[in-house]
C-alpha cells in the first residue's frame, strides 16, 4: 500500500474539522430557513417516537405491546425510522433536557446536519486515500458547496443523510475488501442503518455485486468454475447483520412484518406522481422527461465542479482500459498508481450510475427535483477530485519557476472552489430557487420554466413581513407550508405566537402563495376571495418572485 | 503536446469565469423597489382600456405588487384574451418581449430605470359592444334551471360566504352569485379558472343541473356580428379528461345561433356564434348549459362584437 493510501493524524484532524465546520455553518444559517413541508410531518412522527421511547424507559412491557407500538409508530410509516428516531433523541436531549438549542426545530434538524456533515468528512477521507490531500479536500468541499446539498443538509429530512449513509456504506465496503472482518461487520451494521434511513438503499448491493464481478475480471469465471470464488466477507454481513439491524431499528415492522414490508415497498414502487415544472411544462403523469435528471444536474451543480468531474470521468475510464491507460498516464509509476485506484474507481462509477439509474426510466416520478439523485453527488465529487488531481499534475509543468509550480495546485484549488463558495452562501435561504450560470441563474431558470420552489419552506423568508404586518391574532393562510411546519415556526418564536395558521382561505387575514405553476389556481381563488390581485409583499431571489403575500 | 497543454489552464479560468457569470446573473433582474418606482410613470401613461403586462411574464407578480389593483385590475390580469385591447404598455425588464403582443406595432418606447416601457398598438382591436360577465347582475340577468316543464329560478345574493377549495378543491365561489338548487356548486357567478397554461381566466361559473338545463337570460343585449367566447373549467382538476362533454347553446331573440360542446382536456377553448343577421339590434340572449349527470363544472366568457 502506498503512503497516499494511509490516513495520518492530520487527516483525521481534517476530517473532524470539516465535520465540525460544516455543522457550524449549517447551524449558523438555520434560523432564516423556513420549515419545509415534509419536515412538518417528520416533526410530528419524531414527537410520537419520542413519546414511545419515554414509555419504553418507564414501562418496557407496555411499550412493547403490539397495539402500543402501532399507536406510536404508525405515523409516517411509509419511511423507516432511523433519522426520525435521531430527531426524537435530539429533541429530547438537546432541547428538552439539556437546553442546548433554544429552538425545537433546530434540535429536530441537528441530526440531519450532523449526518450530512459526515459525508463531507468521509469524502475527504476516501479522496485522501485514493488521490491525496488536496484532491480529497476539493472533493469534500465541492460536495459541501453545492447549493442544493447545502439547502437539504439543513433539514430534518432524509435526503442528504441518505446520501451520507450510502457513501459511508460504500466506503466501508471498499475498506472491507482489504479482508479484515471488523470492516465487513461494519458494512453489515451500516447498511442496516442505511436501509433504515430511506429506500434509496435498495439498489446499493447491486453495485457491490457488480463491483465484485468487474474487479475480478477474467478470474471471476475461472474461480466460479473451480468453486474457489472467494466471496468478500461483507456479503455475508449484508445478508445476515443488515436485515437484523434494519428490523431492530424500526419497531413498526416488529410484528405483521411481511405485510408491512410489502406495503412499504409498494408505497415507493407505486408512488403517486406529484406535479413538477420542467422546461415550461408541468408533468403530473408518465411519461416523465428523460432529460430531467441530467438538465437539473447541469443547472444546479456548479459548472466548475462538473468540469472537474468530466475530467475525472475521462481519466477514470482511461485508467480501466490498458491502451488508454498507457496513453493518458504515461509513466510506469503513474500507471501503477492508476491500477491501485482501480477498485475505488469502479465502485465510484457504479454508485454514481446506480444513483442516477431510476431516472433513465420515464416512469420514475420527478417531483422531488435534485434531492432524489443527491445520493450520486458524493461520488460525482470524488470523481471531480480525481479530475483535480490529474489536472494539477498537468498544470505544474506549465510554470517555469519551481515556486510557481509548487503553488500552482493551491491556486488551482482556490480557483475551483471560489465560485461554489460564493454561490452556496448567496443561495441561502432560497436553496431550491438557485440555478447556476449555465442556465442564467435564477432569472434564466425562470425564463426556461424550471421549478422555482416547492415544499413551502420559503415562508421563513417572509416571516419578517408577516410579523410586522399581520394584525393581532390574525389568521394566516399558509398555502403549501404544512401546518405542523407553521406551528414549529410559531413555537420557535420565528412567527408571532398570536398568529394562527390555517388552510382555509375564508376568514384568513393574510395569505401566502408559494409559486409553482399548477398552484396558480390557489392564487386565483385568493383573488376572488380577497378582491385583489396585488400582493402586498413579494419575496424574491435575484429578482425572481418565489413567494408572495396578500393582505385582506 | 505543444501548446495544447496550456488548455489545462481553462479549468481554473472556468472557475473564475463562473464566479463572474454568477455575479452578473444575480444582479441582472430588477429588484422589488425598482418595480415599485414604476408606479408613478405608469399611472401617468395608462389610459382606460390599456393592457399592462410584464416581459418576462414571470415578473407579473412584481408588476401587480408595484402597480396595485387600480392600474392592473383582476379583469385585466385574468382577461379572456388580448383581442379587445387597443393599446398595450409592455414593461420590458430583461430585454424580453411579451409573446401575446409581440406582433403589435410599437408606437413609442420610454426608459424608466432599468426598464423599457413599450407602447404597442393593436393593429386590429375587436370592438366589444357587450360583455356578459360585466352584466351578470339581476338588472340584466335571470338564471333558472329547467327540467321539462319544471322551472326553478336561481336566487341572487351579494353576500354569500366566499368559499375556495384550495389546491385540490373547487374554484372560488364568489360573494355575488345566483344560487340554484342542488348544492353549493350549483350557481351562476363570476370566478377565475386556471387554463391549460395555468394562467388566470375570468369567467361566468354556470354549473349545469344534474338533470335538465341551466338557462341564463340576458335582457336587452346590443347584438353585433358575433357572440365571441371561451369555455373551460379548472385545468388542474380536469386535465385528465375522460368525462362527458358540456354543451353550451345560445339563442338571440329566441332563435338558436350556435352550439358549442366543451371537452375538459381542451382547457380554455374558444367559440364563436354568428349573429350578423341581428347585428345592430337589441335583443334578449339566452344561454343554455347542459351535461350528462355528474360533477360537470363549467365556466365561460362571452361578449358581443
Amino acid at each position: 500500500m502506498t503512503e497516499k493510501r494511509t490516513l495520518d493524524c492530520w487527516d483525521y484532524l481534517i476530517c473532524g474539522a470539516l465535520w465540525v465546520a460544516y455543522i457550524a455553518l449549517l447551524l449558523g444559517t438555520v434560523r432564516d430557513l423556513g420549515y419545509a413541508r415534509d419536515e412538518g410531518f417528520y416533526f410530528q412522527a419524531a414527537h410520537s417516537y419520542e413519546a414511545w421511547f419515554d414509555l419504553l424507559r418507564r414501562d418496557a412491557h407496555l411499550a412493547l405491546d403490539p397495539g402500543v407500538i402501532d399507536r406510536y409508530w404508525a405515523i409516517n410509516h411509509e419511511h423507516p425510522s432511523f433519522m426520525k428516531s435521531l430527531f426524537a433523541f435530539s429533541h429530547h436531549y438537546l432541547f428538552e433536557n439539556w437546553a442546548i438549542f433554544r429552538e425545537q426545530g433546530t434540535a429536530y434538524r441537528f441530526p440531519g446536519m450532523a449526518v450530512s456533515a459526515l459525508a463531507v468528512a468521509v469524502i475527504y477521507a476516501w479522496g485522501r486515500r485514493e488521490m491525496g490531500r488536496l484532491p480529497g479536500l476539493v472533493a469534500a468541499l465541492s460536495f459541501a458547496l453545492m447549493p442544493r446539498v447545502f439547502y437539504h443538509s439543513h433539514l430534518a429530512c432524509f435526503d442528504v443523510p441518505v446520501a451520507s449513509m450510502l457513501l459511508i456504506s460504500a466506503y466501508l465496503f471498499h475498506r472491507s475488501l482489504e479482508g479484515r472482518w471488523p470492516w465487513a461487520l461494519a458494512v453489515g451494521v451500516q447498511y442496516g442503518l442505511l436501509l433504515d434511513t430511506k429506500h434509496n438503499a435498495w439498489l446499493l448491493p447491486g453495485a457491490f455485486v457488480l463491483h465484485f464481478v468487474l474487479t475480478r475480471g477474467a478470474h471471476f469465471v475461472r474461480e466460479l468454475r473451480q468453486r474457489r470464488l472467494a466471496i468478500p466477507l461483507a456479503f455475508f454481513a449484508l445478508v445476515s447483520v443488515s436485515p437484523l439491524v434494519f428490523y431492530a431499528c424500526w419497531p413498526w415492522i416488529w410484528h405483521d412484518t411481511t405485510r408491512r414490508l410489502q406495503d412499504y415497498a409498494a408505497f415507493h414502487l407505486n408512488h403517486e406522481y406529484y406535479n413538477m415544472e420542467f422546461l415550461g411544462q408541468t408533468y403530473w403523469k408518465p411519461p416523465m422527461p428523460r432529460l430531467y435528471a441530467w438538465v437539473m444536474t447541469l443547472g444546479t451543480v456548479p459548472g466548475v465542479t462538473l468540469a472537474l468531474f468530466g475530467v475525472g470521468l475521462v481519466v477514470s475510464a482511461a485508467s480501466l482500459l490498458p491502451k488508454p491507460r498507457a496513453r493518458v498516464f504515461g509513466s510506469e509509476a503513474r500507471i501503477s498508481e492508476a491500477l491501485e485506484q482501480r477498485s475505488a474507481t469502479v465502485l465510484w462509477l457504479l454508485c454514481l450510475l446506480l444513483c442516477y439509474a431510476p431516472w433513465w426510466s420515464n416512469l420514475t416520478p420527478i417531483f422531488g427535483g435534485t434531492k432524489h439523485w443527491i445520493t450520486a453527488y458524493p461520488f460525482l465529487c470524488l470523481l471531480a477530485g480525481r479530475g483535480f488531481a490529474f489536472a494539477s499534475e498537468q498544470l505544474k509543468p506549465l510554470f517555469a519557476r519551481p515556486s510557481w509550480a509548487a503553488s500552482a495546485p493551491y491556486a488551482f484549488f482556490a480557483s475551483v472552489l471560489i465560485a461554489p463558495l460564493a454561490m452556496t452562501l448567496h443561495s441561502h435561504p432560497w436553496g431550491l430557487s438557485f440555478y447556476t450560470p449555465l442556465v442564467g441563474g435564477a432569472p434564466g431558470a425562470a425564463d426556461l420554466g424550471l421549478n422555482r420552489t416547492f415544499w413551502g419552506y420559503t415562508t421563513g423568508a417572509v416571516q419578517g413581513f408577516i410579523n410586522s404586518h399581520a394584525r393581532p391574532r390574525a389568521a394566516v393562510y399558509v398555502h403549501d407550508t404544512a401546518l405542523q411546519s407553521w406551528e414549529m415556526l410559531r413555537s420557535d418564536g420565528r412567527v408571532r405566537s398570536d398568529l394562527h395558521g390555517t388552510l382555509g382561505l375564508a376568514g384568513s387575514d393574510l395569505a401566502l402563495y408559494h409559486h409553482e405553476p399548477h398552484m396558480h389556481r390557489v392564487e386565483y381563488e385568493l383573488w376572488v376571495d380577497y378582491g385583489s390581485d396585488a400582493p402586498k409583499h413579494v419575496g424574491v431571489f435575484d429578482g425572481v418572485p418565489v413567494v408572495w403575500v396578500y393582505e385582506r | 503536446m505543444g501548446r495544447a497543454r496550456f488548455l489545462w489552464l481553462l479549468l481554473p479560468l472556468a472557475g473564475l469565469f463562473e464566479l463572474g457569470a454568477f455575479v452578473h446573473d444575480a444582479r441582472r433582474a430588477p429588484r422589488v423597489e425598482e418595480w415599485e418606482a414604476l408606479r408613478a410613470p405608469l399611472a401617468a401613461l395608462k389610459r382606460p382600456g390599456d393592457l399592462v403586462l410584464a416581459a418576462p411574464d414571470w415578473a407579473d407578480p412584481l408588476l401587480r405588487h408595484a402597480l396595485g389593483d387600480s392600474i392592473l385590475p383582476i379583469a385585466d390580469a385574468a382577461r379572456a384574451d388580448d383581442t379587445g385591447y387597443r393599446r398595450a404598455l409592455e414593461i420590458d425588464a430583461l430585454g424580453e418581449t411579451a409573446p401575446e403582443v409581440a406582433a403589435w406595432p410599437i408606437s413609442e418606447v420610454r426608459a424608466s430605470g432599468r426598464f423599457r416601457i413599450r407602447i404597442r398598438t393593436n393593429p386590429a382591436p375587436a370592438n366589444i359592444t357587450y360583455s356578459f360577465l360585466e352584466h351578470a347582475t339581476p338588472e340584466f340577468l335571470s338564471a333558472a334551471t329547467l327540467n321539462g316543464s319544471n322551472r326553478q329560478a336561481c336566487t341572487y345574493t351579494d353576500h354569500a360566504q366566499v368559499t375556495a377549495g384550495g389546491l385540490h378543491g373547487h374554484l372560488a365561489f364568489p360573494r355575488e352569485r345566483f344560487a340554484c338548487r342542488g348544492g353549493e356548486e350549483y350557481f351562476v357567478g363570476v370566478t377565475i379558472l386556471d387554463d391549460q397554461e395555468y394562467r388566470p381566466r375570468r369567467c361566468l361559473w354556470a354549473h349545469p343541473p344534474s338533470s335538465g338545463v341551466l338557462s341564463l337570460h340576458f335582457s336587452n343585449v346590443p347584438i353585433a356580428r358575433k357572440i365571441y367566447g371561451y369555455a373551460g373549467l379548472s385545468y388542474f382538476l380536469f386535465r385528465d379528461g375522460g368525462r362527458p362533454p358540456v354543451t353550451l347553446s345560445a339563442k338571440v331573440g329566441g332563435v338558436e345561433v350556435g352550439r358549442y360542446e366543451h371537452h375538459d382536456e381542451t382547457g380554455w377553448h374558444g367559440f364563436e356564434f354568428d349573429t350578423s343577421s341581428a347585428a345592430g339590434q337589441t335583443a334578449d340572449v339566452d344561454f343554455e348549459i347542459q351535461a350528462a349527470p355528474g360533477d360537470r363544472q363549467f365556466c365561460f366568457y362571452a361578449d358581443t362584437r
